[in-house]
């Protein structure tokens, strides 16, 4: 009986009565405007990951442990908006907590993503003070131009980031003709100890600027970053729809005098210094099956060459070999620090291909993809199956499945990685 | 003498209205349905065939014949949305993002049957011109072509009650003269201010078919309102809008 209400229960979520159809109550309550705002999403995401456990990066990361086929870890996250909007005035707080079980451990992070005070005096004057994200730039994958902001996950490029400590001010100035939309932006980037301190020397000042423009229905912006201590940028990213189901973007960074950490062919560590330049092209088609197609080519200027890469994995090597014949994770230790070989996408030449299908067989809400990103230096991509469901009203359901492909000494061969499975549900409130 | 006068004058009466301009009945129809500026509270309804649903409320604004914009207010998975349409530009601004994307008239924000196109909606007749115009007995039928190939649907039937200058229904088509979708409007309410028009506005499809998007206005109203309201850098703001 308890089993046959629950099951009642349940289907109660998915079935109506078909004269529900008819009810088009529009309760006014749903409107009222509320000063303070409340929301966010709880979730849960559990992975399995086969390992290759001749990989690279299997030793960089298990060589002191216990050694594994297979890994599970569980994954909760509870991300909370909150505002508050008083006069010219508004507040915004997003909060991150995050609660993650791997390798028999617990760990937990609570965070402040986002704190500032809004103020904006008239329709063309905007200021905000705080903890912020810009998020500059117009690729779906990857941004070259996004100059104040942490590095996105290509695999989740939607995911919600911790932001930096900045002044910012817009003026927004509407035309008629076809310059449209012109704003100005001016940011001040504070560094220190504890705020924004991968943005250059503490105690010091950077400052930035984009000026954007709505032009012949194109977005055009440009922007820079300069300051003390760190190398400055200027970007240009643009995007257009072509027709009612073409759109195309791009994004062009120069970077002066960046410097990035190398392994030289002795297995030393060293910086490298030079001028860069990164970019970016894409397109989103949508066909008339509602099938819609990602494509976006990404050059890394900053990313590391082949020669490079591989001088990296032979300290991988010769540390896992001290190690195991000495004990000594010196190089190990080495191989950790050097973040830059560590990042999403740290080869110079990507492309990415996600193809979308909406609702298909008349099921709404369920949005299967396959998404790949190819190296195109080594030829390894990953694989990316996944399906999306959203069952009933606020609730998200994610499966995802990643292969890792490529042979050894490839970017995607030498993940720690053959295969991951995932599953996320995300309740929003 | 007074016969072939009354006749004439007869004429006089009648000819205007029979050849009255589809073009012109496209642009009262608009005005009846909506003033060019104004703000509303709508709210979307997905149904499946099953009877479950999906519900949206949204707040718009819209100004002249280009701009428009609305704010997502329910619901919570996707409060705080906001979408903008310039001409045929159009715009997604998803809170946990962060930052407007690029998005094309036929996709759909909402899933269900509508498209872009349907909820930022300008004037028909900013967007089509009439081709042909059937005086039927109540109401006529105007065969309209879209003016660029941007345009969501590239032919419309609209069916306009001849009374209230209102649409009864209008089918989309392909450029082939495909059927995609139906919109039924029904319902005529006065919201105040002089705008007496259908509150329900019921859309089918057969490439959806049992599926069917309802959208119900609970207010509409004239408002006026800035250039700088229908830009990307205010769309994380248009709460703001709101009294």
């Amino acid at each position: 009986m308890k089993y046959l209400t629950c099951f009642l229960l349940i289907g109660s979520l998915f079935i109506r009565p078909a004269n529900a159809q008819e009810d088009y109550s529009f309760d006014l309550s749903e409107i009222e405007k509320k000063a303070f705002l409340f929301g966010g999403y709880l979730e849960a995401r559990p992975v399995f990951s086969l390992l290759d456990r001749e990989s690279r990066f299997y030793f960089l990361n298990y060589y002191g442990s216990e050694q594994k086929k297979s890994a599970l870890e569980y994954n909760f996250k509870a991300l909370l908006d909150l505002s508050y909007e008083k006069g010219i005035a508004k507040a915004q707080i997003r909060l991150n907590a995050d609660l993650n079980h791997s390798h028999s451990d617990w760990s937990q992070d609570l965070d402040l993503y986002e704190g500032y005070l809004s103020l904006k005096p008239s329709l063309h004057f905007h200021m905000d003070f705080g903890k912020k994200r810009l998020k500059w730039g117009k690729g779906y994958a990857w941004n070259p131009v996004a100059f104040i902001d942490n590095p996105k996950n290509p695999f989740d490029p939607d995911l919600a980031l911790e932001g930096f400590t900045v002044i910012s001010a817009d003026y927004i100035k509407s035309f008629s003709g076809e310059l449209r939309t012109l704003t100005l932006t001016g940011i001040l980037i504070p560094v220190f100890e504890n705020a924004n301190s991968q943005l250059g020397q503490h105690n010091t000042l950077n400052y930035g600027g984009k000026l954007y423009s709505l032009l012949f229905d194109t977005d055009i912006d440009l922007m820079f970053l300069a300051g003390p201590g760190i190398s400055s940028r200027y970007g240009i990213d643009f995007s257009r729809n072509i027709t009612s189901n073409i759109e195309i973007h791009g994004e062009g960074a120069y970077w002066s005098e960046y410097s990035k950490e190398i392994v030289d062919d002795e297995g030393v560590s060293d910086q490298k210094k030079g001028n860069g330049c990164s970019y970016l092209l894409g397109i989103r088609y949508l066909t008339k099956s509602n099938t819609t197609f990602f494509l976006e080519y990404y050059r890394n200027g900053r990313g590391y060459t082949q020669k490079e890469m591989d001088n990296y994995y032979r300290l991988i090597d010769s540390g896992y070999a001290m190690f195991l014949a000495s004990g000594i994770e010196d190089e190990l230790d080495l191989a950790s620090s050097l973040t830059g070989f560590r990042t999403f996408s740290p080869a110079k030449n990507y492309l990415y291909l996600r193809i979308l299908q909406k609702e298909p067989f008349n099921i709404v809400y369920f949005n299967p993809s396959l998404t790949s990103i190819c190296n195109l230096g080594d030829g390894s991509f990953s694989l990316v199956p996944e399906l999306l469901y959203a069952p009933v009203t606020d609730l998200e359901l994610r499966a995802r499945a990643m292969f890792l492909l490529g042979d050894r000494g490839t970017e995607f061969g030498e993940k720690q990685n053959k295969l991951r499975l995932e599953l996320r549900i995300r309740y929003y409130f | 003498m007074y016969r072939i006068f009354g006749i004439c004058l007869a004429l006089l009466m009648v000819v205007p209205l029979s050849a009255q301009d589809g073009n012109d009945i496209l642009k009262k129809l608009d005005r009846n349905l909506s003033p060019e500026s104004f703000e509303s509270y709508r709210k979307l309804i997905n149904i499946e065939p099953n009877g479950r649903r999906k519900e949206f409320v949204l707040f718009t604004v819209k100004k002249g014949a280009d701009k428009v914009a609305a704010l997502f207010l329910s619901p919570d998975s996707e409060k705080g949305r906001s979408t903008l349409r310039l001409d045929e530009n159009m715009w997604l601004y998803i809170p946990n993002v962060g930052k407007p994307i690029r998005v094309t008239s036929m996709q759909s924000v909402v899933g269900g049957v509508f498209n872009n196109a349907d909820i930022l909606r300008l004037d028909y007749a900013e967007e089509y011109f009439v081709e042909k115009t059937e005086d039927l007995e109540t109401e006529w039928l105007l065969h309209t072509k879209a003016k660029t190939n941007s345009v969501a649907y590239d032919h419309l039937r609209i069916w306009v009650d001849k009374d209230r200058i209102l649409p009864k229904k209008i089918e989309c088509m392909t450029e082939a003269f495909m059927l995609i979708k139906t919109i039924h409007f029904k319902e005529v309410k006065d919201f105040g201010g002089g705008i007496v028009r259908p509150s329900v506005v019921e859309t089918d499809s057969p490439l959806h078919e049992g599926y069917k998007s309802v959208m119900i206005f609970a207010s509409i109203a004239g408002r006026e309102l800035k250039d700088e309201v229908f830009t990307l850098t205010f769309m994380p703001n248009m709460e703001t809008l709101r009294k």
